[in-house]
């Protein structure tokens, strides 16, 4: 017993070390967004402090934030929309129909994630620019597309096969042709897998950089570009902003996911309970 | 209701073939079981009267249409599957009522007719309850009550209990062939149980590789097994079987093994001398032996002894001065039986022994004539 203690102490305090350095950064984060600027620069840390809101008033005022925001949402949403219509699909097809080429085309979908996103926005910026469209949502929401339909098809796929064969076959029988057995049995029994894979497509065209960078100067501009664009507001780094910014750009894709996981409850509630 | 009809029929998977030219005419509200060791074809041949899987060669007609090239859901089959196959996201009363939404029945036409199949199945308490909530005999009830909802022409089987353990196993049994006599639909049932087999049957086709071995009701397969493989599948403990050599003994037929030698009237079998054979005798047939009996006895010791409740089942050793003599399986009632090590006496009744050609493995009993 007495052996065990000790163990179980270290063991507890490095448990809250990790996890202090998980969540004392964000915490951080948090409270120096409601901190007039002397608050935050003081050489020792301020934890107690008159709230203020305006930093969030400063980058929720600033027009092209509000713009930033739009265009965030309009080209995630498009684009997972997109993906979910041409990538579902896909990966049932793929995963209901092994051939030669299934193991290629997995590989091939997966292998458009292999070049650095350099090498494909360079050529991409040429392509918009001489279709006349550089700069638009609708350029933007084209090129995510690519990325979400591979990222939906490639998780998509394991999500179908993992629908027992028999299931599909028994609402054959039923009487229901495939396109019924794709929507009524095989999207909803798979859908708990295929709601991560569309979150995991949405955070990552929500944080996607460097394509939107290249892609866009100043009317479709997202929310990542634009609070990049705050650190260069003035010799003085302003950190409240800053923080405050941080925090409205992690809002959007938290409630989703926030969203997506009481969806996921419902139905788990709905198969458990 | 209807017959089923399978003519020439062949599956096969590029050059590998699963099916050879099957035939068997299944008639109007008959219950057949296929029966065969995994890999027999016999779940392959039930996938294509389902329409489940693509025919390669001859007909299958359901009803006196053939069948081949319609979908599913134009055969009128119903198929309850190895794994229930349930809907998990709908509820027990949404799984049965799947198939007749399709049809555009009237909500109170579904709602009397899942109460009704229901009813008869027990399900009432479970019908709001998930497939995940319920144990796997009531899951198999579900997939029962949803085959049979849609009235079917034809009852499709695919190992409906080999999910289940031993004891709800035959209680679910014991529910199918109630079933089969209430509702007299037209069932083939696919199982490689040959105690479901046995029970459930109107008529058993014994599969293997592929091609049929033999098309008969349980009690002429049991009785009359038209080859050595149909002998050795069907009976529990399996048959015994021992090589032997024909040879003409003047009014009778002897059969010899290395110091073991049986003798049988001539007009059972079909033989020639010096025609080798396989002689099979069930464990059961075994009866001990009278001091004065002289012709087809087995004289041996008792290697081992498993009791089995009200019977047990001897591993007996033959004495014989050959080495390759095979140990005989014997079934005694329980509280008659020997001593491991003790020395037994055995004999058999004539009419109980079955020979087979060791080269062709068909049997060699003459056709029964009437």
């Amino acid at each position: 017993m007495n052996r065990v203690r000790p163990a179980i102490w270290i063991a507890r305090v490095i448990l809250g070390l990790a996890a202090a350095m998980a969540i004392v950064p964000v915490l951080w984060t948090f409270l120096n967004a409601f901190k007039n600027r002397v608050d935050i620069v003081t050489p020792a840390p301020v934890f107690i402090f008159t709230p203020t809101l305006d930093n969030f008033i400063y980058v929720l005022g600033r027009e092209s934030v509000l713009q930033g925001l739009i265009n965030s949402v309009i080209v995630s949403g498009a684009s997972v929309l997109i993906g979910a219509l041409f990538g579902l699909p896909t990966a049932y097809a793929v995963a209901r129909h092994p051939s030669r080429l299934t193991g290629e085309i997995q590989f091939f979908v997966l292998s458009l994630r292999f070049l650095p996103p350099v090498a494909v926005a360079i050529p991409l910026m040429v392509i918009w620019l001489d279709a006349g469209l550089y700069d638009t949502q609708l350029s933007l929401i084209t090129t995510y597309s690519l990325l979400t339909i591979s990222t939906t098809v490639w998780l998509g796929i394991p999500a179908f096969q993992r629908v027992p064969k028999e299931v599909e076959e028994a609402a054959t029988v039923d009487g229901y042709g495939p396109y019924a057995v794709f929507f009524k049995v095989a999207l909803p029994i798979a859908s708990r897998s295929l709601i991560g894979a569309l979150a995991f497509s949405f955070v990552l065209v929500w944080n996607e950089f460097l394509i939107a960078l290249m892609l866009t100067t100043s009317d479709a501009k997202t929310l990542p570009i634009v609070a990049s664009e705050l650190t260069q507001l003035g010799r003085d780094v302003p950190w409240g902003i800053l923080n405050a910014s941080v925090i409205l750009l992690s809002l959007p894709p938290l409630l989703f996911i926030g969203v997506l996981s009481g969806f996921l409850n419902s139905i788990v509630k709905k198969t458990n309970g | 209701m209807a017959k089923i009809s399978c003519s020439n029929l062949k599956k096969s998977y590029g050059s590998v073939e699963i099916v050879r030219d099957f035939n068997l005419e299944v008639d109007d509200h008959e219950f057949v079981v296929f029966l065969g060791p995994s890999g027999c074809g016999k779940s392959t041949i039930l996938r294509m009267i389902a329409g489940l899987e693509d025919i390669s060669g001859g007909t299958v007609a359901i009803g006196g249409a053939v069948v081949n090239d319609l979908l599913p859901r134009d055969r009128n089959v119903a198929m309850v599957f190895q794994n229930y196959a349930l809907y998990p996201h709908m509820s027990v009363f949404d799984n049965i009522a799947f198939g007749l939404r399709r049809m555009k029945v009237s909500t109170a036409e579904i709602d009397r007719r899942v109460q009704d199949v229901s009813a008869i199945l027990g399900l009432g308490p479970y019908l709001l309850r998930h497939p995940t909530q319920l144990s796997g005999g009531q899951q198999q009830r579900v997939a029962i009550a949803r085959a049979m909802i849609k009235t079917p022409q034809v009852f499709l089987f695919d190992e409906p209990l080999s999910n289940l353990d031993a004891k709800l196993r035959n209680h679910m049994r014991v529910e199918i062939a109630r079933l089969h006599k209430r509702l007299e639909t037209t069932t083939i049932y696919v199982t490689h149980d040959q105690l479901e087999a046995m029970t459930l049957g109107d008529r058993i086709v014994l599969l293997n590789g592929g091609v049929i071995e033999q098309v008969g009701t349980p009690a002429e397969i049991y009785e009359r097994p038209r080859t050595l493989f149909v002998a050795g599948f069907i009976g529990t403990p399996n048959m015994n079987l021992i090589s032997v050599t024909i040879s003409d003994g003047g009014d009778r037929w002897r059969a010899t093994s290395g110091a073991l030698s049986f003798a049988f009237v001539r007009e059972r079998f079909d033989l020639k001398d010096g025609q080798k054979a396989v002689l099979g005798v069930r464990p059961s047939n075994f009866v001990e032996a009278a001091p004065s009996a002289t012709d087809n006895v087995v004289e041996g010791t008792v290697d081992l002894v498993e009791y089995m409740g009200d019977a047990a089942l001897l591993d007996v050793a033959p004495r014989s001065g050959s080495s390759d003599a095979r140990q005989i399986a014997v079934l005694v009632e329980a509280h008659r039986s020997p001593r491991p090590g003790a020395a037994i006496r055995l004999t058999f009744d004539e009419g109980d022994v079955h020979l087979f050609d060791e080269r062709t493995g068909l049997s060699l009993l003459k056709p029964r004539s009437n």
